[in-house]
């Protein structure tokens, strides 16, 4: 017996040699959001196809709230509701039609569906907006207000589950913010809450839980707090480097020539021209002189010092093994830096 | 009465050992609308995606149905009434042909790659109403044409016709929707591409090799015998047998091989609606 809306075990699914979704397995509550992250090509929009029934899984099973979603696609579908990635097709139609179209279509009436459109326009501040036509060269509405029209569309009636693939993108700053708000709210209306995303700063603040996906597996998942690991007693230490700047912590051992760090580095993630260090809470005082020394040489732009994020984690979750794009630039400096420590 | 089941919330509102009690309960699944109500609905949204383009759509039709019947007259310099007849009670299907083969095509590809397909697909809506409420879009961007190219006949060739219309609309319709779901089953079925090429060469098959426009006899023997099984010469003699049922007249084979395309075309394009990548 489980108490879960959603429960996907064992899920595996390939593209000819590709493996989208390796040996995937998660489940998401009623009540819970739970967080999909990983990067472009994890595998998460395929996993979100399985569920929905537009896709055939390999190995494992789905289910839907009582429906199982690989025996039964129609019955889970009749569960969930998603928002795509693409946007949703509502050229021709202004958004309160589309809300409305929407809600009819998940078993609203027609006043029923009304007030949602209007509810929902007043939660999303759509209200300029709501009575203008989509056009398909675009121009009306733009690609944020679409996109939050796309997931007005979902929550349009109050579904079991909702899935959400990266509903926060083209959004600005201040809507995306009632748009995580609004996520949140789903899941205390009692909607279990599937987010893909990989906006990880953000998607903190509101998920109950997070599922990493990296290369199609399951590389990490439970709260943000267990997440993060190490709970208070680490500091992150954010270094910003210059254009083609290299990165001094490959150098930040005691032996390291011109640094003096006494500062012991937990875990070292590279993001493009940013470098994050986990460091010791105890050693702050020798990362901020040791940043600063680096600050005043000019070998880096400027610093930062503040909690270990989840991004952190993220980052050192996926940063892959293999060479790729954004790993290989790193590879170079790192084998120049290692005969100088020899 | 039959005994009623206890209202849910009773049972998910208690406590269970292990459970906080402010965790939410399982909101019930929404009572899935009825099949009418989803059927409107998804014509509504589609007709609206259409929208400004109808009636732009409807004049290119009257343009094409001109075309057809007055330049088809340039080609045979003095047109007799009766091969004047043949020609203006064959366009009407020429126009609902290149219509459902054409055009249809093309609007699946638009809406396989800017995600309506997908997005359509992945609402609880039983998959015979998506189909339905297209066909019936279609059918509504397709009937006007019938009436153009007769009014167009009318002006040109002053040709007298003698409705039945119990024939002539069922016949259009099932014209309209063969083509269209052939159309459709194309379009799902082939890469974009390759769709697009073979809905060009059918086409140039319709205009011109198909005895739509002029009698069967004129084609070769062999090519005759093809044409037997395929939708086009079937689906015009039943819209000319609507149009001017004192001179023509329809089989029931005719009625038989339109039906079994029209069936195919809607199994093939049924099927990838409710395929599974």
């Amino acid at each position: 017996m489980t108490d879960a809306i959603l429960e996907v075990v064992g899920l595996t699914r390939r593209f000819g040699t590709v493996v989208a979704n390796d040996d995937v397995t998660l489940r998401v509550r009623p009540g819970d959001v739970v967080g999909l992250l990983g990067h472009n090509g994890a595998g998460k929009t395929t996993l979100v196809n399985q569920l929905v029934g537009l896709l055939r899984p390999d190995a494992g099973t789905i289910r839907v709230g009582d429906a199982d979603a690989v025996e039964d696609p129609a019955a889970a579908r009749r569960h969930v509701a998603l928002q795509p990635q693409a946007q949703a097709p509502i050229d021709g139609l202004t958004p309160r039609r589309a809300i409305e179209l929407s809600g009819r279509i998940r078993g609203l009436s027609a006043r029923d569906a009304r007030a949602a459109a209007t509810a929902l326009a007043e939660e999303f501040d759509l209200g300029p907006w709501l009575d203008r036509r989509a056009l398909p060269e675009g121009g009306v509405l733009s690609g944020g207000i679409r996109r939050l029209t796309s997931f007005a569309m979902a929550v349009a009636a109050p579904m079991p589950l909702l899935v959400l693939d990266e509903p926060t993108n083209d959004i600005d700053a201040s809507r995306r913010r009632l748009l995580w708000d609004a996520v949140r709210r789903r899941g205390d209306e009692g909607s279990g809450v599937l987010v893909v995303t990989h906006n990880v700063a953000e998607a903190e603040r509101v998920v109950d839980d997070l599922v990493v996906l990296h290369h199609g597996r399951v590389v990490a998942s439970g709260s943000p707090a267990r997440l993060r690991g190490t709970q208070d007693s680490d500091l992150r230490l954010d270094l910003q480097l210059q254009p083609d700047g290299q990165d001094p912590s490959t150098a930040a051992n005691p032996t390291g020539p011109g640094t003096s760090p006494s500062v012991t580095i937990r875990r070292q993630v590279r993001a493009g021209r940013r470098v994050l260090l986990t460091v010791p809470a105890e050693e702050a005082a020798a990362a901020v002189t040791w940043a600063t020394s680096l600050r005043d040489e000019e070998r880096i732009d400027g610093f930062s010092l503040g909690p270990v994020t989840l991004e952190d984690t993220y980052l050192a979750l996926t940063a892959d093994p293999k060479p790729r794009p954004d790993a290989i630039e790193r590879e170079p400096e790192t084998s120049e830096e290692e005969p100088a420590h020899a | 009465m039959p005994e009623q089941t206890p209202p849910m919330p009773v049972q998910t509102l208690q406590t269970q050992p292990g459970t906080s009690p402010t965790r939410p309960a399982t909101l019930p699944a929404p009572s899935a609308a009825g099949a009418l109500t989803t059927y409107s609905t998804l014509l509504r949204w589609t007709l609206s995606q259409i929208g400004a383009m109808l009636p732009l759509i409807i004049v290119v039709q009257a343009l094409l149905a001109a075309g057809i019947i007055v330049g088809f007259g340039f080609l045979i310099p003095d047109i007799d009434p009766a091969t004047a007849l043949f020609l203006s009670t064959g366009a009407p299907t020429v126009l609902l042909l290149t219509l459902g083969l054409v055009m249809v095509p093309q609007g699946v590809a638009r809406a396989r790659t800017d995600g309506t397909f997908h997005y359509m697909r992945s609402m609880p809506v039983w998959r015979p109403l998506l189909l339905a409420a297209d066909l019936t879009v279609w059918l509504i961007v397709a009937l006007p044409s019938v009436a153009v190219a007769v009014l167009v006949a009318f002006w040109r060739y002053d040709i007298t016709l003698s409705l039945d219309w119990p024939v002539l609309i069922s016949a259009t319709v099932l014209v309209t929707v063969t083509a269209a779901a052939v159309g459709y089953a194309i379009a799902v079925t082939l890469p974009p591409l390759l769709a697009q090429l073979v809905t060009q060469v059918l086409v140039f098959f319709v205009l011109l090799f198909s005895p739509i426009t002029f009698p069967l006899e004129q084609l070769p023997h062999w090519f005759q015998a093809v044409h037997e099984w395929l939708p086009a010469a079937p689906g015009a003699d039943l819209v000319r047998a609507g149009l001017a049922s004192d001179t023509f007249a329809a089989s029931g084979r005719d009625l038989l091989v339109l039906g079994a395309w029209c069936v195919g075309g809607l199994a093939v394009s049924l099927r990838a609606l409710v395929r599974r990548g």
